[in-house]
């Protein structure tokens, strides 16, 4: 019987993290169109009794590649051990979350079983020649496109954060333990790894979001635009023009040329709109506004506003936010 | 030491994209095509690695007519011969197609120690091409550098790349692949001069229908739709139709200062009651 995977995604300390659950239940979704087994896979040095929770959402199997060379992430041991077990298997469909490692790896996994590779999709379908159809963004935000599989296996796509909402589902959990031969990977050394604790959620994952743009006019005035944020436990980000004058780092950055992101609430403080910045933040579910600029292009591309000074705003919307907790 | 350079035009970061009449392509009046902005960290890079060991830089790019434009951009930064692998009908080719053809090139090139690229094409929304290049030659990478060290005796580069939630440090030993991320270099502008030389710079020009698929050890099935995985069905262009409830003030489209509070508290019950979504 054909199979689709899903990518378990871990945190550092081994604790799955939710877009697994999404992606899972995109999975699920394909199942009830195909009649497939919906399995789980997890890459990594030791997966611990995961299959509980990977089974409360829809997980009929999950397959454990164990292995001491997968302790640290190098995309060409992923690739290969992934490749290995796919290659005995053969499952026709592979999901997983959007997240940097998955970028990293899983072009090489397409490249290595000849599949095929989408990143970064919205949708997931069964097309009318029974292959895998996605939606996906392309030009940013700026056009979405159908795409569909020509009949190879596997048919790997990646799945935008925040799309799906996990949805529990039953399913046995049946551990498959598998093994597979990784070659010393002589050509690459990780030399060192530092985790930094961020004080916000990543701007790709974030639930909300508030970002400052020409606007704010300082370094100093950010603080305004965290103060906000942790109010709702919103991520930080900035347009392009601030970035570019030096108020915030590059990391922050949201739009065509920096993170694309689809949270449920973005709020745009002295942003004034453009198609580039739309373009990384077009596909929010609710988009705020806050500028003094009337005619601000913002005002034509948002749910709700607040034509005013943000220096008087800010504050005051802060405060009533944390009325709310 | 040899590195090549990919290169990929698209669009302006400015441009509206509307489809075509055929529906799965792009109408491509009016656009304004630049070289994709994360190329040109790659294309810099390259350039001051020439200039601090005298590396040769060959820069390679497939597309249309259009394209050479963006290669020449890319040979007026500093790069010295260019390979512009021209093709018409480049939008039927999905990136497995288009990594398979880029490899089986490089490898024709010979003894190239680095690879670099942009971290992600602006227009496809997608870093895979050159991951799927480096593992079709077989060779490590790193993704989305910013800051790269070149050890040309010992024949290794160390990258520093972001990761979730922090940063490493990756040794590679070559031949490599890297991608740039933007804050690894200031790229510089294509001056007066460059251009001019820029035209006169070894360039060979080939298209896919001429290409010596035996000598890169391909065949017509490995190229356009038949070498391709999936296609692109339709291009629709998302429907900006938002409620656009702004809050103006009472005597001017701007909220006055004795009118904030409300409007703050207004906007609140506006998110928690009808958006629900604090």
């Amino acid at each position: 019987m054909s199979e689709i995977w899903v990518l378990i995604d871990t945190t550092a300390d081994g604790t799955i993290r939710n877009i697994t659950y999404e992606v899972l239940t995109a999975a699920v979704k394909l199942k009830e169109k195909n009649s497939a087994t919906v399995a789980a896979v997890f890459l990594g040095e030791s997966a611990g009794s995961i299959e509980g929770d990977l089974g409360k959402y829809g997980a009929d199997k999950v397959y454990k590649i164990e292995n001491p060379a997968l302790k640290d992430f190098n995309p060409s041991a992923y690739a290969t051990a992934f490749s290995e077990v796919i290659k005995k298997h053969n499952p026709d469909i592979i999901l997983g979350g959007n997240t940097l490692q998955n970028q990293d790896f899983l072009p090489r996994v397409s490249a290595l079983t000849s599949g095929g590779l989408v990143l970064d999709a919205v949708d997931v379908d069964i097309s009318a020649s029974s292959t895998l159809a996605v939606k996906r963004y392309r030009y940013s935000g700026k056009s979405i496109s159908g795409m569909t599989f020509h009949d190879v296996k596997p048919m790997i796509a990646t799945i935008r954060p925040n799309t799906f909402k996990a949805a529990e589902s039953a399913g046995a959990g049946e551990v498959v333990q598998e093994s597979a031969e990784i070659p010393a990977q002589d050509n690459i050394r990780i030399l060192e790894t530092k985790l930094v604790p961020k004080d916000r959620p990543e701007l790709t994952e974030a639930d909300k979001i508030v970002s400052g743009g020409r606007g704010v006019a300082s370094t100093e005035n950010f603080e305004l635009i965290f103060n906000i944020a942790d109010s709702i436990g919103a991520g930080a980000g900035a347009s392009r023009a601030a970035v570019d004058s030096g108020f915030v780092p590059y990391e922050m950055q949201v739009g065509q040329t920096g993170k694309v992101v689809a949270p449920n609430l973005y709020i745009a403080v002295g942003i004034s709109g453009s198609v580039q910045h739309y373009a990384g933040m077009g596909s929010s579910k609710v988009i705020v506004a806050i500028n003094k600029d009337p005619d601000a292009p913002i005002f034509q591309k948002c749910d709700y506003g607040i034509c005013g000074d943000l220096f008087e705003v800010l504050p005051a919307l802060t405060e009533e936010f944390k009325k709310l907790s | 030491m040899k590195i090549v350079v990919l290169v990929r035009q698209t669009p302006d970061t400015e441009a509206q994209i509307t489809a075509n009449s055929s529906g799965n392509g792009i109408d491509e009046t009016g656009i304004k095509w630049i070289l994709n902005p994360f190329d040109e960290f790659a294309v810099e890079e390259a350039v001051q690695i020439k200039e601090n060991t005298g590396a040769e830089v060959i820069i390679l790019g497939i597309g249309p007519e259009r394209a050479l434009e963006t290669i020449r951009t890319a040979l007026a930064m500093g790069g010295d011969s260019a390979i512009h692998i021209k093709d018409e009908n480049f939008g039927d080719t999905d990136s497995y197609a288009t990594a398979k053809l880029i490899a089986a090139k490089i490898k024709a090139i010979g003894d190239v120690d680095l690879i670099l690229a942009g971290k992600k094409w602006i227009d496809e929304e997608s870093g895979q091409v050159p991951i799927q290049v480096a593992a079709e030659l077989n060779i490590p990478q790193a993704t989305i550098a910013t800051k790269v060290d070149i050890d040309e005796a010992a024949k290794s580069i160390k990258v520093q790349s972001e990761i979730e939630g922090g940063q490493r440090i990756i040794e590679l030993t070559f031949p490599a692949l890297v991608t740039t991320e933007r804050g690894i270099n200031e790229p510089r502008y294509a001056s007066l001069p460059g251009i001019m030389k820029a035209k006169k710079k070894p360039l060979e020009e080939v298209t896919v229908d001429a290409i010596n698929l035996e000598e890169l050890g391909l065949t017509a099935e490995n190229l356009g739709v038949a070498g391709s995985r999936y296609k692109v069905d339709n291009i629709d262009i998302p429907v900006i139709n938002r409620s656009l409830n702004v809050l103006k003030g009472g005597n001017s489209d701007m909220v006055e200062a004795g009118e904030v509070q409300a409007a703050a508290e207004n906007l609140t019950k506006l998110l928690r009651e009808e958006a629900k979504i604090i």
